[in-house]
């Protein structure tokens, strides 16, 4: 019963950690685009163009390997606790 | 208003201090003298200071429980500064299974097993480091949980505190981390929404100020023309 509530609560606050983390990523990558295609673009004031560009760079973000990375966040504290369990209780 | 927010901020860093100190492993160097197993009355509010091995026990109004008695050589400053001074210090040897704190620690029996086989006499003493949790309180009764204990071969080892010393990294990187997400959302959310509020509000003041305009104009209209 404790191990049951254990990986409930603990599969709960790392997904927490794990949206949030999501959320933050596409973020910085959204102001980056913006940023390139201000730098680009100079003085423009063509909305529509810029959000085609930054929905194009947000496309290739979902699809390349550095948003799958952030699943890390369930891998790590999953083998950390496997650590502890074998360092705690071998002889 | 400010001394309300420093008051407030210290005793969040308070209570966040005496949970580290209560749950993050210290080390101890030790000379065990005994082992022995008592039975423990749960009934009261010092069950805070005894583990929940298992569903079983979190019902149980008492129970047995296993204590390894030591001489401890006492420090300063959280075990940083050791001292030639000694103490007696008595442990509990209980698992703490898959509840808090994470130890998830199921070797009581063995851990016994190995501090009886340590145990030694003042004048032959074999010395150990004892890594435990918790706070001994004659008081209330409470002891500090022993989690492992391993030989060395004087009084004056040197302990690392590993785990501690990531524990802290990481506890610094996460709130570095957090910080930086904290800003990243105020610019990109909260900021904006902000600015078109402020945006609205100028847009609805400078309507009523036209409005204002217009009734004062149309009042005009009633007053004499001298």
């Amino acid at each position: 019963m404790g191990f049951v509530r254990l990986v409930l609560f603990g599969c709960l606050a790392l997904s927490v950690v794990y949206l949030s983390i999501s959320i933050y990523s596409r973020s910085v990558r959204r102001e980056k685009l913006e940023n390139a295609w201000a730098e680009e673009n100079e003085g423009s004031q063509d909305m529509d163009a810029l959000d085609a560009f930054v929905a194009e760079g947000i496309k290739a973000y979902n699809a390349s390997f550095r948003p799958k990375l952030i699943g890390l966040v369930y891998i790590i504290p999953t083998l950390i606790v496997f650590a502890i369990i074998y360092l705690t209780n071998e002889n | 208003m400010h001394r309300i927010k420093v008051t407030f901020r210290v005793l969040v860093a308070l209570i966040i201090g005496v949970i580290l100190h209560y749950a993050l492993p210290q080390h101890d160097i030790v000379r065990v003298v005994n082992t022995y197993q008592e039975r423990q009355d749960l009934n009261d509010w010092t069950r805070i200071f005894w583990a929940r091995p298992d569903d079983q026990s979190a019902t149980l109004v008492n129970r047995d429980v296993q204590f390894i008695q030591t001489v401890k050589k006492k420090t300063f400053l959280l075990g940083f500064v050791p001292r030639d001074a000694t103490e007696v210090m008595v442990y509990r040897n209980e698992d703490t299974g898959w509840s808090w704190p994470f130890y998830f620690k199921f070797d009581t029996a063995s851990l016994q097993t190995e501090a009886d086989d340590l145990r030694s006499t003042p004048e032959q003493p074999k010395w150990a480091v004892m890594t435990h949790y918790g706070w001994r309180n004659e008081y209330f009764s409470a002891f500090p949980n022993a989690i492992a204990i391993r030989p060395i071969d004087g009084p004056d080892a040197r302990i690392i505190p590993w785990f501690n010393i990531f524990f802290f990294g990481f506890l610094i990187v996460a709130s570095v981390f957090i910080l930086a997400m904290w800003m990243q959302f105020r610019e990109r959310s909260i900021d904006p929404l902000l600015d078109s509020a402020e945006h609205r509000y100028d847009e609805v003041s400078a309507d009523i100020a036209q409005q204002k305009g217009r009734l004062t104009r149309w009042l005009g209209t009633w007053k004499k023309k001298s």
